[in-house]
């Protein structure tokens, strides 16, 4: 198979599946792309090295994270109520009724997601994987892409998640003194010296 | 402070220096510190640390309308707010399902390459103050000053535009406005040659960045590395031939690329990419129709159906993208953005190791990242 022709998600999809019969489609795509669901954390190097050595895939575009809990109350949230002008007064969007909508796939974990590309061929994919909101673990992709290393950072100090086998897995972003990880949909600021 | 920043005295061998470099220093663009350990000349551990300008936008943009996100987003690489307008829009637009008139989609071109050239021109001002050579940035600045007020023109404001809005662009440019653009494209074009006189063959200029920190091709890939950056290492990956947004498909244009991966390619590549960017917009010009330039079905409260999307659009600094998730509810889910400043600066650590003390400052230069963007 020639490593630098174009590919189509119908053949990625199947010379992936051909391999891993239970890494699918999942339900919530990331928009035209093609996005798979991994069952479990260890699933995700053998797809990587498979992706990496046999696809031609040598671009490792983002790993990110989506906190599922779904809107929380703002109750100790934020300081101030948000001034919102496309809103009646007080409100925030994700204070408003009902807050949760009908028809989400809410659940208490967390969804990390990575995105891979491969320059040559012109395709990229999405690999999504849950992990438990308190605690989750997923193995680090160092050895195959150096760009893991500040990026998973990011993640372990935003919604900490633990990645095994990075080498130096500390905060990045936020202060030392942060207690907590942000971009959880339930983070409550605890005051510090700056309040 | 983390034990990698600060090591311990006891760690640090007899003769080896512990350097600290910035967050106050004048060569980081910013509030940037990067930790040297050196050895004599040679820099054998850089530990670069961010994290001062973090405002925590993706948490914010949690808790605003999709309309007000546009406002955040030009906060983030504010030296090129209009790519980051237009990476929000197009990734909330392709949650909304939203079409944008042609006239917009080619005033977004216009736009996004004039502030292309604008944040190459500080890139290349200040890049020559670094190396010592002063004169370089009042041209630049003096060329630079013609683009804001282009922006001043048409949207008020020079540095933060929101001008690029969910479904097209905030308001029509009239005649006097592009008569004004053709006069500007006529004056710069005469004076990028002059750029290559003042500064890019200067022979203090070129032994000074040729042969400096050089990025392997695989180094580069294995990095994530994207813009000028990773093109300057001779991979040609530029998101406007490698997946057309807007009306990028239907302009002639080249992606630059270096040879060696130093700093003088890196340089370079961005000198010639504004030579490119003056031919997309005189084409996206000579392309102009009229026509309305705000798309229809934009609610003043948009709520996308439950969906994902991802956008990416190349930026100033590189492959800037956008996964942004809705709920259904009239604010982003979840918003996070590829920096590519973040990632490019992250290879800093490696490349820093076995170089001069001097050439570190030429190095950090040549990656041209903005804070705002690093940290959002």
């Amino acid at each position: 198979m020639n490593a630098a022709a174009p590919m189509t998600k119908d053949e990625l999809k199947a010379s992936l599946e051909k391999v891993f019969p239970d890494v699918q489609p999942a339900k919530l795509p990331t928009g035209e792309y093609l996005t798979l669901r991994l069952p479990s954390a260890d699933r995700l190097v053998p797809v990587v090295e498979l992706l990496v050595k046999g696809l031609g895939f040598n671009y490792l575009d983002m790993v990110t994270a989506t906190d599922w809990l779904g809107p929380v109350s703002l109750a100790g949230f934020i300081r101030e109520p948000n001034f919102n002008v496309f809103l009646p007064e007080g409100a925030t969007p994700q204070a408003e009724p009902g807050g949760k909508v009908a028809g989400v796939d809410y659940r208490d974990a967390l969804e990390l997601t990575w995105c891979l590309s491969s320059l040559p061929r012109g395709i990229k994919v999405f690999l999504k994987l849950d992990v438990p909101r308190k605690g989750g673990r997923a193995p680090s992709l160092i050895p195959f892409f150096k760009t893991a290393d500040w990026q998973e950072r990011e993640v372990y100090d935003l919604f900490g998640v633990r990645f095994d086998g990075h080498p130096n897995l500390t905060k990045i972003l936020t202060p030392d003194f942060t207690v907590g990880h942000p971009l959880l949909k339930d983070y409550v600021h605890q005051k510090d010296r700056f309040d | 402070m983390t034990e990698t920043t600060h090591p311990a005295p006891q760690t640090l061998k007899s003769d080896q220096l512990f350097v600290n470099l910035g967050p106050q220093h004048p060569s980081t663009h910013g509030v940037l510190r990067v930790g040297l350990t050196i050895e004599g000349e040679i820099v054998v551990k850089a530990v670069p640390e961010i994290g001062y300008l973090h405002r925590g936008t993706e948490k914010l943009a949690e808790l605003r309308g999709y309309h007000q996100c546009v406002v955040i987003s030009d906060r983030w690489d504010y030296l090129s707010a209009m790519n980051n307008n237009l990476l929000f829009c197009l990734a909330s637009e392709k949650l909304m399902k939203v079409e944008v008139p042609e006239r917009a989609s080619h005033l977004r071109v216009i736009m996004c390459e004039l502030n292309r050239i604008a944040s190459h021109l500080l890139f290349f001002g200040t890049f020559g103050i670094d190396m010592g050579a002063f004169t370089a940035f009042l041209h630049a600045f003096r060329e630079r000053e013609l683009v804001l007020d282009l922006f001043e023109m048409s949207c008020g404001a020079r540095l933060t535009y929101n001008y690029i809005r969910l479904g097209g662009v905030m308001k029509d440019v009239d005649d006097k406005w592009l008569a004004k653009t053709k006069e500007f494209l006529e004056f710069f074009k005469a004076r990028l040659p002059e750029y290559d006189d003042l500064l890019s063959f200067n022979p203090i200029f070129l032994d000074r960045t040729k042969g400096v920190g050089r990025i392997s091709a695989e180094q580069a890939l294995s990095w994530g590395l994207s813009g000028p950056m990773l093109r300057a290492s001779g991979v040609s990956y530029d998101a406007r031939k490698w997946e057309p947004y807007c009306t990028y498909g239907q302009f002639a244009f080249d992606v630059p690329l270096g040879e060696q991966g130093d700093c003088w390619d890196r340089y370079y590549c961005r000198v010639r990419e504004m030579h490119e960017s003056v031919k997309i917009v005189e084409q996206a010009i000579a392309k102009l129709q009229p026509g309305p330039v705000l798309g229809k079905g934009v609610a003043k409260v948009p709520k996308p159906v439950y969906g994902e999307a991802y956008a990416h659009i190349e930026g100033a600094r590189g492959n800037l993208g956008m996964h942004l998730v809705a709920d259904g509810n009239g604010a982003p889910y979840r918003l996070h953005l590829r920096a590519p400043s973040f990632i490019n600066l992250a290879m800093l650590q490696e490349i820093l190791v076995g170089e001069r003390m001097s050439d570190v400052i030429a190095i950090l230069g040549s990656t041209d990242i903005v804070l705002g963007e690093v940290d959002r």
